[in-house]
């Protein structure tokens, strides 16, 4: 980035930059002031809200059986991105060293599942895990389990599903960061002697850390407020900040104290990039919001 | 030696398996007689016939694609110039918009939807594909501008500079420079963003009109009554059309065509 | 730029085609869940009439109502909702009163879903379709006999038991086996309730309101409180089940159309109500939906296989059964901090 501030470099790129300006302003910004709000706002007897200004919504937060739901949130969203980032990793790593042939096949058979609906792919595991479904069916025939083990509508189905839903987009990222890099760079740290270990610490991973980020932040963010996968996959048993929003809204027509919990897990995510950030000290990570 | 070679491939190949096993099952069970996904009844057509007896399936379906289509190329169009061009400019609001642009992703779908709603009908905008492409574009955008800026970081800005040297337009330069260098990324921000928007049902039942319905609309409003394996039917067919659609171009793309994936 | 600009305008062009392309044909526009009616019975009435239908869909009631608060009661010719909510878009002033000289099949509708809470007078309203609630077992998995809702709480069904994720029904559990109504107003009491649905999570396997039956035959869960039309299904698929109406109390909820106060085209929803009164239409159409059914001559029209499940025991006595109605802020606020403890301790 040139650092020097030639007037007409703002100028002609002031036009790159007014599309996301304006539709930021209009689209984005507008609704969020919104949200921000209603946040703020008492809920009316059955339906609606009223104009009478109120901290309440944030101080019901704190509510045990509603942070529980937060740390459960975090918790699950941790556990997914870790095992997407190391599944997605190798994915995407050993994918950009196919060669071109492949590289494209690859790249399709990932998208194509994209192209039917995820609640039907939903479906399609609850096919696999349920009481002698299609997992029983082949452990129990391989004589690996005696009896149905019960997966359907546990945590481990949920972790699946999340993993199922999210990965791809890791792999996209890193795969979009391994293909860029030059390889030449790995082979001199070889020729310097670095076994094949060091030469992929020290130099592949971190050039494709951007990607990785990338991935990390497009798998963690939506994992904190997805929560149909929890509701079909987990039987509505995991509560999560997803489930508890949607049920604010949908159920018991709260919408101030379900924008309030979305601003309170917009603070979450906010703070917990930052901070990430900060731990990794990467200038990369630029990149990532 | 030679295991080393082969287990990559070994686990791509696993897991490639393991991504498509629940949409065999899916098609599978298309052909079971019975309502009930649980009950295997025998082999059977009868869920395509009731398929291709309900046009409004198509037309959803049709919506979808259309709906897909616009917002994955307005966010590209935007998140591309946008993650660009934030890259050059120095305003102080940069940070903040930039951040502000990225929230849709971070909002829980249904709330997002719900404040849409509000603001749309406030700003008076009709409901129907409007809003919806206005609604998706918004949670498209980070998609593709998180995967541009993601590559740009790191690619030398020495050609645009010798390029600009030699008189080229800011303009030029970016068509002729910067756009082939990031279209892999852009590219695959689109597809993510086709995906999403595809996909989307919280936001677009909020925002859609009278007489528009996506095919998720469709899935998810048959909850209350039941859903039938017409929609494993569906799912199907759009998976057969897109492998087919995907082959198709890519014997046509072949002719002529650089492929900037490679160096 | 200009390219992309013109790109854009042409691209909203297109998008307002899509919108805007007014049929010149009468239309009704209904708003509804999808699959509420078998497509002859829609295609049947375009042919009697020359009007259009234009079936929109929404997934919940509540999507429906804030939708429809947007359109500020226009937009929609005819919805089909729950009571619940019609009682709060009746409240809204979202709906008009039915002209009733223009249905005159009226007089079809089974009296017993008449005069309830969300429309005491039946100004508003024509039912159809309701559910009642009831537990669903399989007998050949279960030891006990099941006769009410306190029989869910037994040891035996530990991990077994399936229930919909509607919290007023199950919370409504707990008030019932206290012998409370589904509609208290005391938190306190609704606390209590939701202490005694905690000790029912051991045994609860899931929650979920889609395809819950499917985990019934496969044997996923042994036991189930699901909505009437998955009984159906249920039933006709494995009828060694056993339906059971809770002695504690019956609780049943009723589907009604009504027509938004600024329908575009009211005259062609009177229409369609009218023609959906038909004991024939209404027969068609219940025997699709799997709920009970509401128009009286249909009842005899049903088809034997189906009669049992979509029509009214006889013992029933409209008194003897209580309807899921609104309560304050306050009592929903205690319910969903019960219901939300619950599910958490469900794991």
């Amino acid at each position: 980035m040139k650092k020097d501030k030639k007037p007409d470099m703002n100028r002609s790129y002031k036009w790159f930059v007014l599309p996301i300006y304006a539709f930021t302003f209009f689209f984005v910004l507008g609704p969020l002031i919104y949200m921000l709000i209603l946040s703020f706002l008492m809920r009316d007897e059955v339906w609606g809200v009223t104009s009478t200004f109120t901290f309440k919504n944030y101080l019901d937060i704190f509510e045990p059986v509603y942070l529980s739901t937060f740390v459960e949130s975090l918790k699950l969203a941790l556990i997914s991105t870790v095992l997407v980032a190391v599944i997605g990793y190798l994915f995407g790593y050993f994918m950009a060293k196919l060669s071109a042939k492949w590289k494209k096949i690859m790249m399709m058979l990932i998208m194509i599942p994209f192209w039917t609906s995820s609640l039907i792919r939903l479906y399609g595991w609850i096919i696999i895990f349920r009481a002698n479904g299609t997992l029983d069916t082949i452990l129990m025939s391989l004589g690996l389990t005696a009896e149905p083990l019960k997966l359907l509508y546990t945590y481990p189905a949920v972790v699946v599903g999340m993993i199922y839903a999210l990965v791809p987009f890791m792999i996209l990222s890193v795969y979009s960061s391994v293909e860029k890099m030059d390889w030449s760079l790995v082979e001199a740290a070889r020729d310097l002697g670095a076994s094949s270990m060091k030469a992929f610490w020290t130099v592949t991973f971190k050039l494709t850390l951007p990607g990785l980020l990338t991935g990390i932040i497009l798998t963690f963010v939506p994992s904190m407020g997805l929560f149909f996968i929890a509701d079909i996959l987990g039987g509505n048993k995991v509560v999560l900040v997803g489930n508890l929003i949607q049920e604010q809204l949908m159920k018991v027509h709260n919408w101030p104290f379900a924008a309030a919990l979305s601003v309170a897990l917009l603070l979450i995510m906010t703070v917990m990039i930052f901070v990430y950030r900060k731990i990794t000290k990467s200038k990369d990570l630029e990149a990532t919001l | 030696m030679k295991n080393r070679t082969k287990l990559p491939n070994i686990y791509l190949g696993v897991m490639i398996a393991l991504m498509y096993l629940p949409i065999v099952l899916v098609i599978v069970y298309s052909f079971n007689e019975s309502k009930i996904s649980s009950v295997w009844d025998g082999f059977s057509l009868r869920w395509y016939k009731e398929l291709f007896r309900d046009s409004s399936m198509f037309e959803a379906l049709m919506n979808s694609i259309f709906l897909a289509f616009v917002s994955s190329f307005l966010a590209a169009i935007i998140g591309t110039f946008g993650a660009v061009g934030m890259a050059k400019v120095e305003y102080k609001s940069k940070g903040i918009v930039e951040y502000v642009s990225q929230l849709p992703m971070m909002i829980p779908e249904i709330v997002l939807g719900m404040v849409f709603l509000t603001y749309f009908s406030l700003l008076n905008l009709p409901f129907g594909m409007l809003t919806l492409i206005i609604a998706h574009t918004a949670f498209c955008i980070p998609y593709v501008y998180m995967q541009v800026k993601a590559r740009l970081v790191g690619l030398s800005p020495s050609y645009v500079e010798a390029a600009k040297d030699l008189g080229a337009s800011e303009l030029r330069a970016f068509f002729d420079i910067t756009l082939p260098l990031v279209l892999p990324a852009i590219l695959s921000g689109m597809l993510l963003s086709f995906a999403m928007s595809f996909d989307d049902v919280i936001i677009s039942v909020f925002v859609t009109g009278v007489d528009v319905n996506t095919l998720p609309i469709k899935v998810y409003s048959q909850i209350k009554t039941g859903v039938t394996p017409k929609i494993n039917a569906l799912c199907t067919l759009m998976f057969i059309a897109t492998v087919l659609v995907l082959i198709i171009s890519n014997f046509v793309g072949k002719k002529g065509k650089v492929d900037n994936n490679e160096k | 730029m200009k390219k992309i600009l013109a790109l854009a305008l042409a691209i909203c062009m297109i998008a307002c085609m899509f919108t805007g392309c007014a049929k010149k044909k009468e239309t009704l526009t209904i708003y509804t869940w999808e699959g509420m009616f078998p497509q002859e019975v829609l295609d049947a009435f375009t042919e009697e009439t020359g009007i259009e239908i234009n079936y929109a869909v929404f997934d919940t009631d509540e999507t429906m109502l804030a939708k429809l608060q947007a359109a500020k009661g226009g937009d929609y010719d005819l919805v089909i909702a729950d009571d619940y909510i019609i009682e709060t878009a009746i409240a809204e002033g979202l709906v008009q009163k039915l002209d009733k000289k223009k249905i005159e099949n009226f007089g079809n509708i089974n009296s017993v879903y008449q005069g309830q809470f969300y429309d005491p007078a039946d100004e508003y309203t024509v039912p159809y379709g309701a559910g009642v609630q009831t537990i669903v077992y399989n007998p050949e998995n279960v030891n006990i006999d099941i006769t009410g809702y306190a029989d869910l709480w037994d040891p035996s069904l530990e991990d077994s038991v399936g229930i919909i994720s509607n919290y007023r029904v199950i919370n409504g559990m707990a008030l019932k086996v206290m012998g409370e109504s589904y509609n208290i107003e005391d938190t306190a009491k609704i606390a209590e309730a939701g202490k005694k649905l905690q000790e029912l999570a051991p045994n609860i396997r899931l929650i979920k309101d889609d395809n819950l039956q499917d985990d019934l035959l496969s044997g996923e869960i042994n036991a189930a409180v699901m909505y009437t039309s998955q009984v159906t299904m249920a039933m006709l698929e494995n009828p060694n089940l056993k339906v059971v109406f809770p002695k504690e109390g019956i609780g049943f909820g009723i589907m009604a159309g009504f027509i938004p106060s600024k329908a575009p085209n009211a005259d062609a929803a009177h229409k369609f109500l009218d023609y959906l009164l038909q004991p024939e239409v209404a027969a068609q159409c219940f025997e699709w939906l799997g709920y009970y059914c509401t128009t009286a001559p249909a009842d005899e029209l049903i088809h034997e296989e189906f009669r049992g499940f979509l029509t009214l025991p006889a013992e029933f006595k409209a008194e003897d059964m209580e309807m899921i109605g609104n309560v304050s802020a306050d009592a929903l606020a205690a319910h969903d901090l019960a219901f939300t403890e619950f599910k958490s301790l469900c794991e």
